[in-house]
C-alpha cells in the first residue's frame, strides 16, 4: 500500500506533462510531430502515457523496479520531444527540449534489454546502451544546446536557451550532423540486439517477451529510419516521412506498454490464483499436495515438484521420498530471499515467464517453505528409521554368528571330547573299574549335559531353523520345546524378506514366553504387508515396548486387541512388497 | 557292514572310525565335504554313509541334501544322518522325501556305539530311524485335549517306538512282549489317534510323525 502511494506522484506527473504537451503542440502544430490532428493527440499522448503507466506498474513491483524507472523515464522523454517547440514560452521547458528530446530510444532500449531484472546481462548490450545514451542525450541534445543561441540561428519567437555557453551555431549543427550518424548506428545495433533477444525468446516459446520485444524491435527500427532520412539534413525535423514514422513509433511504444501490463497482470492472476489454492490447500490438505496445486496451474499434470534437503542439493518430494527432476524436460527453481526453496520440474516453455516464477514462489512461498520442512523431517524420520534398522539387523546378524560359533566350535568340540573318552574306555575298559570308572562315567554325563545346554543356549541366541526354513518350521519348533501348547495356524508360503521373519518371529517368542495357557499362531501376506497374528486365551502382560522396537525399526507396528472371551490377539504387521 | 564317513572334523572321523571298526562294522572311507562324499559313495558303493548335516563351504544343511542325493542316485545305500538340530524340521526334510533307509540322529550319539551301531543295521535292513530325545519332545509337547492323553503308558512307548521307526519286530525285542500284543497295542493306537491303518511300514512311521508333529 505504501508503495503504492508513492506512485501516485509519477502517475499524476504523467498526466500533467502529457497534458502541457499537448497544450504546446496545439499552440504550434506546424513545428510539432504531432501535429493538429487528433490522431496525432491520441497518438502522442497514448504512447506516453502507455510508457509511464507501464513504469509505474513494474515500480510497484519488487525487483522489477529499476526497469519501471526506465519506462516511466521514457514516457516523459517521449513527450520531451515537442518541448524544443518556439511556441512553449517557457525557457527551462525550452532547455530541456533541447537537451533531452532524443533521449526516448536510448531510455526504451535499456529497459527493454534489461528487462526483467534491471541489468544488463551482457557486454555488448551495455556498450550499446552507452552508446546510445552518450549519442542521444550527449551529441544530439545537451553538446549542441551549449553552442546553440536560438536568435543567431533565426528563431526569434524561441524562448532563452538556458545552457547556452557560446555562440557557436555552426558547431552546434556539425554536433548534431554527428548525432544523427551516430544515432542511425546505435538505434540499427539496438534493434538488432533486441531481434537477438527475441528470437531466443521466441526459442524457448516465452510468449509475453516475444510480443515485448517485437514492440521494442519494430520502434527501435522506425527510431533508425527517422535518423536515415535525416542524414542529408543532419538534424531530425517534422517533416511528412518523419511525422509518419513518429506515429508508427507511437504504436509500437502502446504495444510495449500493453505488452508489460498484460505481463504483470497475468503474473498477478496466477499468484493470487496459487495464493487461493494454498489456502484452500491449508484449509483441506490433499495427499499430493502443493504438486497438485502447482501443476494445476501451471497446466503439466504430470509437474514434478522437488525440495532440496541438506547440503548436497538433494531433491525430495512432499513425502521425503527422491525425486529425479532431470527426468521432465525443464527445470525451474523457486527462489525466496536469495534460497532455492522448490526445484520445478515440467514440460519445456511452461514457466519461462520469470515474473510469472516469481509470483508463484512468492504466493505459494509459505506453503513451500512448510511442506519443504514436512519434507525434510520425513527423510529425517526415514534416515532414523533405516539406522534404527540396522542396529537391529546388526545385533541379529551378530546373534547369529555367535550361534554358528559355538555350534561349529564349541559343540563339535564337545562332542568329539565325548568320542574320544569313550574310545579311552574302550581302549582300557578291561582295566576300568573301581573310583576311576565312576569318574569316566561321571565326566560322560556331564558332557552330555554340557552338549544339551549348549544346544539350548545357541537355540536361544538364534534359531539357525529361522534362517534356514522360514517362519514355519521356527514356530514348530518352538512349539516342539514350549512350556504351553502352541497351535501352528496357516503360514504365509512365500517368505518374507529375513530381517521381517526375525521380528515376527521376535514377536511369537515373548507371547510365547508370557503366555499360561497356550497361544495359536498364523501369519499371512496382505495388501502389501506381512502379518503376523497370536491368539492367546490369557492377557500376561508382554514387553511391549521391546515389541514395538523391534518391529518399528522395520516400520511394522505392533496392536494388542482384547477380545470378548479375555483373550488378547497380539498382530504385527510389517510393510513388505506384494 | 560297510560304511563312510563325512564330517569336517578329522578327529572325529578317526574317532569314528576306530568305535565302529570295534564294533564290527567295515570303515571303507572318509570324506571333509559333500563333495568328497558324493565322490566316495560313487567309488565305494557302501552299505550306508554317515553324514554330518553341517558342512563346507556355509555350515548349514549340506549334509542333509548330499544324504538326500544320495538316496536318490544310489537307492541301495543308506544314509544316517548326524545333527546338532533337535527341530524335528531337519529330520523331516530328509525322511519325509526317503523314508527308506533313512536315519537321522544327534550328533552326541556318536559315543553311544551300541545306538550307532543298531540305527546302522536298521539302516542297512531299509528301516527309517529317528532319533529318541526328538521323537520323545514330539510326544511329551504341551497339547490343548489331545486323543494322546488317552493313550496307556504301554501305548504312548509303543507309539514312540513306531516314530522312532522300530518295525513290529524291532518293538518286540525292545519291549520284551509277544508279536501278538504288540500288533494289538499298536491297532488300538492307530484307531485311538484316528490314523487309518496300512500295512506299508514306511507310510506307518510317517503317518505318526505328521500326527505327532500337527
Amino acid at each position: 500500500m505504501g508503495r503504492a502511494l508513492t506512485l501516485i506522484p509519477i502517475l499524476a506527473l504523467g498526466l500533467a506533462v502529457g497534458v502541457y504537451t499537448l497544450a504546446v503542440v496545439r499552440d504550434d502544430p506546424a513545428t510539432s510531430f504531432a501535429g493538429s490532428s487528433n490522431g496525432g493527440a491520441v497518438a502522442l499522448l497514448a504512447a506516453g502515457w502507455a510508457l509511464v503507466g507501464a513504469g509505474t506498474l513494474l515500480l510497484s513491483r519488487r525487483g522489477a523496479g529499476r526497469v519501471g524507472f526506465l519506462l516511466a523515464a521514457a514516457g516523459f522523454a517521449w513527450f520531451l520531444l515537442e518541448w524544443g517547440n518556439p511556441q512553449i514560452g517557457s525557457a527551462l521547458a525550452f532547455t530541456i527540449g533541447l537537451s533531452l528530446y532524443a533521449a526516448c530510444a536510448p531510455l526504451v532500449s535499456h529497459a527493454l534489454l534489461a528487462y526483467p531484472r534491471g541489468r544488463l546481462a551482457r557486454r555488448t548490450e551495455q556498450a550499446a546502451v552507452t552508446v546510445a545514451y552518450t549519442g542521444g542525450v550527449l551529441v544530439l541534445g545537451v553538446l549542441p544546446a551549449l553552442f546553440w543561441s536560438p536568435s543567431t540561428a533565426g528563431c526569434n519567437d524561441c524562448p532563452r536557451n538556458l545552457l547556452l555557453l557560446a555562440d557557436k551555431v555552426t558547431l552546434a549543427d556539425d554536433l548534431r550532423r554527428v548525432g544523427v550518424y551516430l544515432g542511425l548506428g546505435w538505434s540499427l545495433l539496438l534493434a538488432g540486439l533486441l531481434v537477438i533477444r527475441l528470437v531466443e525468446a521466441t526459442n524457448r516459446g516465452r510468449r509475453a517477451s516475444s510480443l515485448l520485444l517485437t514492440a521494442g524491435a519494430a520502434y527501435l527500427g522506425l527510431v533508425a529510419a527517422t535518423f536515415a532520412g535525416s542524414l542529408d539534413r543532419g538534424f531530425l525535423w517534422h517533416g511528412p516521412l518523419e511525422r509518419r514514422l513518429w506515429l508508427g513509433e507511437a504504436a509500437a511504444l502502446v504495444a510495449v506498454g500493453a505488452a508489460v501490463a498484460w505481463t504483470r497482470l497475468r503474473a498477478r492472476r496466477a499468484r493470487s490464483q496459487v495464493a487461493g489454492l494454498v489456502v484452500e490447500l491449508a484449509r483441506s490438505p490433499t495427499p499430493d499436495g502443493l504438486r497438485a496445486v502447482l501443476a494445476g496451474i501451471v497446466g503439466d499434470a504430470e509437474l514434478l515438484l522437488g525440495y532440496p534437503i541438506g547440503d548436497a542439493g538433494a531433491l525430495v518430494d512432499a513425502e521425503g521420498r527422491s525425486v529425479d527432476v532431470s527426468s521432465r524436460p525443464a527445470q525451474t527453481s523457486l527462489v525466496s530471499d536469495g534460497q532455492v526453496v522448490a526445484v520445478l520440474a515440467h514440460a519445456a516453455g511452461l514457466l519461462d515467464d520469470e515474473q510469472l516464477v516469481d509470483e508463484v514462489a512468492a504466493a505459494a512461498r509459505l506453503a513451500l517453505e512448510n511442506e519443504r520442512l514436512q519434507a525434510d523431517v520425513r527423510v529425517r524420520l526415514e534416515e532414523l528409521r533405516a539406522s534404527r534398522a540396522r542396529i537391529v539387523a546388526a545385533g541379529d546378524a551378530e546373534r547369529k554368528r555367535l550361534e554358528r560359533d559355538l555350534h561349529d566350535g564349541a559343540q563339535q568340540r564337545l562332542v568329539a571330547l565325548a568320542l574320544s573318552l569313550r574310545l579311552l574306555r574302550s581302549q582300557t575298559s578291561q582295566r576300568v573299574d573301581g573310583e576311576a570308572g565312576r569318574f569316566l562315567d561321571r565326566a560322560d554325563a556331564e558332557l552330555g549335559d554340557a552338549i544339551t545346554e549348549l544346544r539350548e543356549l545357541s537355540y536361544g541366541i538364534f534359531p539357525a531353523v529361522l534362517a534356514d526354513g522360514g517362519l514355519a518350521p521356527a514356530v514348530q519348533a518352538l512349539a516342539e520345546g514350549a512350556r504351553v501348547p502352541i497351535e501352528v495356524g496357516p503360514m504365509s508360503e512365500a517368505r518374507p524378506p529375513p530381517a521381517i521373519e526375525i521380528a515376527a518371529y521376535a514377536v511369537v517368542i515373548e507371547a510365547a514366553r508370557v503366555a499360561r495357557r497356550g497361544i495359536a499362531v498364523h501369519a499371512a501376506r496382505r495388501e502389501g504387508a506381512f502379518v503376523v497374528e497370536i491368539g492367546s486365551r490369557d492377557t500376561a502382560p508382554l514387553d511391549l515396548v521391546a515389541l514395538e522396537d523391534r518391529v518399528g525399526a522395520l516400520d511394522g507396528r505392533v496392536a494388542v486387541e482384547h477380545g470378548d472371551n479375555g483373550g488378547v490377539t497380539i498382530r504385527a504387521e510389517f510393510p513388505c512388497g506384494p | 557292514m560297510r560304511a563312510v564317513i563325512a564330517d569336517d572334523e578329522a578327529l572325529l572321523r578317526e574317532g569314528l572310525a576306530r568305535l565302529l571298526a570295534d564294533a564290527g562294522v567295515d570303515v571303507v572311507g572318509d570324506a571333509g565335504n559333500a563333495d568328497g562324499l558324493l565322490r566316495l559313495v560313487e567309488r565305494a558303493r557302501p552299505d550306508v554313509a554317515i553324514v554330518d548335516i553341517k558342512m563346507p563351504p556355509t555350515h548349514t544343511d549340506e549334509g542333509l541334501i548330499a544324504a538326500q542325493e544320495i538316496r536318490s542316485t544310489h537307492p541301495e545305500v543308506g544314509v544316517l544322518v548326524l545333527s546338532h538340530y533337535l527341530e524335528s524340521h531337519y529330520a523331516m526334510r530328509l525322511l519325509e522325501e526317503h523314508p527308506q533307509r533313512s536315519g537321522y540322529l544327534l550328533k552326541e550319539r556318536v559315543k553311544d556305539v551300541s545306538v550307532l551301531v543298531d540305527a546302522l543295521e536298521r539302516i542297512g535292513e531299509g528301516e527309517c530311524v529317528l532319533d529318541p530325545t526328538i521323537v520323545a519332545r514330539l510326544v511329551g509337547r504341551p497339547r490343548e485335549q489331545s486323543p494322546l492323553d488317552e493313550l496307556t503308558a504301554r501305548e504312548r512307548e509303543v507309539l514312540a517306538l513306531i516314530a522312532e521307526g522300530h518295525s513290529n519286530d524291532g518293538i518286540c525285542r525292545k519291549l520284551f512282549l509277544s508279536p501278538k500284543t504288540v500288533e494289538t497295542h499298536v491297532r488300538h493306537i492307530l484307531l485311538k489317534l484316528g490314523i487309518g491303518e496300512t500295512q506299508d511300514y514306511h507310510r506307518r512311521v510317517l503317518a505318526v510323525l505328521a500326527y505327532l508333529r500337527s
